[in-house]
């Protein structure tokens, strides 16, 4: 097995041209012939893992489109781009999802976005755009305009695209609006009386098209703003992962003050994100006091990003080259008084409340993800944590001031809701433990770097740990002060299709524990389509009413 | 404006209609402990059959379209609406997007147009997420308690394009594939 670096630098070498784009970062060029071969030696010889898929439409500058393959090898901390030319006119290139089923989303989306056809590809049907989308249009395509495509699209007369319905069993609708989900998003359960036999997922409701709108009409250093509303609750990791992209890409060196406070801030984020999953899971598992309570010391820790950072969600802290404000001694004091405040409170009602017969009874066993299926659609996150496989940005690929701390990655081998709980509830103490010592151990210094200026075409990759999972944001800077291709994948978008794995097998009632339980964050995820079912059961009815089981 | 509509509890339908998630949480927030709204009567519902309020939060996607229209159909008379965040005012950042119709105002239009209805009393709460001390002040106008303090402006060209008959069409016969109802006409 090969493990050094330059074993497997030599190794990409055979497959095509390699190119260093930044530290630990590199592009192989190959042709369309070799990509399954590499993609399989990386995802399953070198136990790397599959990230994201981003299709580009780079005619203007070389002719051809380009899709890319992230692979993040975590052993040698090294970040592998599996770069294919496509050739315009014939659009086709051979599909990985046969081998590695976790990018059958990815290729579907740049289908959507681009029309690449993935050869082989086992479902290549829509995933992201509307129902009424019509054929043929494209819209991240770089001759698409936005405003015309928008006027035209309201003036057109469009055909329905009409969903395949499954025909013989009871099907219990999910959404798109439930009280369990806060979102809207639509599962289908087939059930089979109290069993589930198999699900649906219909999601990217709130697909808003915002990569379009930051290539076409926002500055690189607007563009951070707009990252950090992708999602309203882990904003700010998708805003350090797009700038940290283009400070990779432009070589930038950010100083370590501005590397603390980022820091600081994505893990006050990540705890307030855990303390929300936890009140959501208590709730839907009809236990509203665990909600209240962990809400409550919530409250604590978003009281501690407004003083920080002058709001309680999207902080608007960063820009490229840096962050906007910093943190004086005062606010450091305060800091330290109410993370201990919330360790002490949360030691006392997290310790009591795992330990609670009601919900373990409901959580361990239920909704399990073995290894080999995670490892397969390459969940990322505490859930990939949960069934057993180590993998944390922070540690492997290290990034902001994480270099620089001592803390654990929380591994539980059962794979069920319980342990995703667990790896959640250390996670919670690990960060403070890690606030406690950023906030400590603070440099001075500037806040951002001097003479930003960002080359043209070139690619960075943005790595950070998101509270659901590794978040990855590939940017190819544009002309003008402009992004040229920007790919936000957040975590979720690998861990929802694992919900359908999961939810096989299960009682109904236990369908919205498990659905949360990977912590779903849709907004996040929507870009778009939908997953295919194979059934073979019996009995014909469809539930009018929306399921309104907590 | 004070509404004399509703005397008593206020309960509260919140229909995400392609939110970031940041005013969801928002909305979710004045529920808890902290600022607990419940004392004051007012309650999350989770079907629009039983509410008065529709909380809209997020642009207005083409996907939720069909479905938002539904749920707010599906509230009884008299409704009233909250507007929560920046995006759900006036459309926010997204207001050039291929996938979003708008902000409530477009949705407006939509209904108003193709539905003929008399819209609903609405408070808009701006903000990117606004905070719970926001909303709170937002039903409390809703309610007649506290006086507007402002007046809504434009700043924007009103002209938009027109939605065609055929669109509407379209989506009532999505709505009804999907076992909707016909809305409107009875």
């Amino acid at each position: 097995m090969l493990t050094s670096i330059t074993e497997i630098l030599n190794l990409l070498k055979k497959y095509g041209k390699v190119e260093k784009i930044h530290k630990d970062t590199y592009v192989v060029e190959i042709s369309p012939g070799k990509v399954r071969e590499l993609c399989e030696i990386l995802h399953w010889k070198l136990n790397g893992h599959f990230s994201v898929t981003v299709g580009s439409d780079e005619r203007p500058v070389n002719g051809y489109f380009g899709v890319y393959h992230v692979f993040l090898l975590d052993k040698q901390k090294l970040s592998v781009i599996v770069h294919v030319k496509v050739n315009p006119v014939t659009l086709k290139i051979p599909s990985i999802t046969p081998i590695i089923p976790g990018a059958n989303w990815h290729e579907r989306e740049a289908h959507d976005f681009f029309g690449i056809f993935f050869e082989e590809h086992p479902n290549l049907e829509r995933l992201i755009l509307p129902y009424d989308w019509p054929e043929g249009i494209h819209p991240l395509r770089k001759d698409v305009n936005v405003r015309e495509l928008r006027y035209k699209l309201l003036k057109k007369e469009t055909g329905l695209v009409v969903e395949k319905k499954a025909e013989e069993e009871y099907i219990v609708p999910i959404g798109p609006y439930h009280p369990a989900l806060h979102e809207p998003e639509y599962f289908e359960l087939y059930v089979e009386g109290e069993k589930i036999v198999d699900a649906r997922y219909k999601g990217f409701h709130v697909h808003r098209g915002i990569e379009k709108v930051a290539e076409e009409r926002l500055t690189i250093n607007q563009v951070p703003f707009i990252a950090e509303r992708i999602c309203g609750i882990c904003g700010y990791t998708h805003n350090v992962a797009y700038c940290q992209a283009v400070e990779n890409a432009a070589r930038i060196d950010v100083p370590l003050r501005a590397k603390y406070i980022r820091s600081i801030l994505l893990e006050i984020e990540r705890v307030h994100s855990h303390l929300l999953w936890f009140g959501v899971l208590f709730h839907l598992l009809g236990f509203d006091t665990g909600f209240m309570m962990t809400w409550l010391v919530r409250e604590k820790i978003m009281d501690l990003a407004e003083i920080l950072t002058g709001n309680r969600k999207n902080y608007g802290m960063n820009l490229v080259g840096g962050v906007r404000r910093d943190i004086n001694e005062e606010k450091i004091k305060l800091s330290l008084e109410t993370l201990d405040y919330v360790e002490y409170k949360l030691r006392k009602i997290l310790d009591k409340m795992l330990k609670l017969k009601e919900i373990t009874s409901r959580t361990k066993e239920i909704g399990l993800l073995s290894r080999e299926e995670a490892r397969k659609l390459s969940v990322v996150g505490p859930v990939a944590r949960a069934s057993g496989i180590s993998t944390d940005v922070r540690r492997y690929h290290p990034y902001a001031a994480y270099s620089e701390l001592e803390f654990k990655v929380p591994v539980y081998d059962a794979g069920d809701v319980y342990s995703r709980a667990l790896v959640r509830y250390d996670e919670i103490f690990e960060s403070i433990s890690m606030l406690k010592q950023l906030l400590k151990n603070i440099p001075k210094g500037d806040l951002t770097a001097e003479n930003v200026k960002v080359p043209e075409y070139r690619k960075g990759l943005g790595l950070t740990e998101a509270p659901r999972g590794e978040n990855v944001h590939l940017v190819i800077t544009g002309r003008e002060n402009k992004v040229y291709r920007w790919r936000p994948r957040a975590p979720s978008y690998n861990n929802v299709p694992s919900t359908l794995v999961m939810l096989k097998g299960e009682k109904l009632a236990d369908a919205p524990a498990i659905i949360a339980s990977i912590d779903p964050c849709f907004s996040c995820t929507d870009h778009v389509v939908v997953i295919d079912v194979r059934t073979n059961v019996k009995q014909v009815l469809r539930l009018k009413e929306i399921a309104r089981g907590k | 404006m004070s509404l004399k509509l509703f005397r008593r509890s206020l309960w509260v339908y919140h229909l995400n209609s392609g939110s970031c998630n940041g005013c969801d949480i928002e909305v979710l927030n004045i529920f808890t402990p902290y600022h607990d709204v419940e004392r004051l009567g007012i309650k999350l519902v989770a079907s629009p059959r039983h509410a008065d309020v529709i909380v809209f939060t997020g642009p207005i996607t083409r996907e939720t379209l069909p479905k938002a229209i539904r749920a707010f159909f599906a509230v009884p008379e008299p409704k009233a609406v909250v507007a929560v965040g920046s995006c759900a005012c006036g459309g926010g950042i997204w207001y050039d997007s291929y996938a979003v119709i708008g902000g409530i105002e477009a949705f407006y239009r939509i209904l108003e147009n193709y539905y003929k209805i008399r819209l609903p009393l609405t408070v808009y709460v701006p903000g990117c997420p606004p905070k719970p001390e926001a909303i709170i002040y937002g039903i409390a106008v809703l309610r007649g308690v506290l006086k507007q303090k402002q007046r809504k402006t434009y700043f924007l060209e009103k002209e938009v394009p027109a939605l065609t008959r055929d669109f509407i069409v379209n989506l009532e016969k999505y709505m009804k594939q999907e076992g909707g109802i016909n809305i409107g006409k009875k």
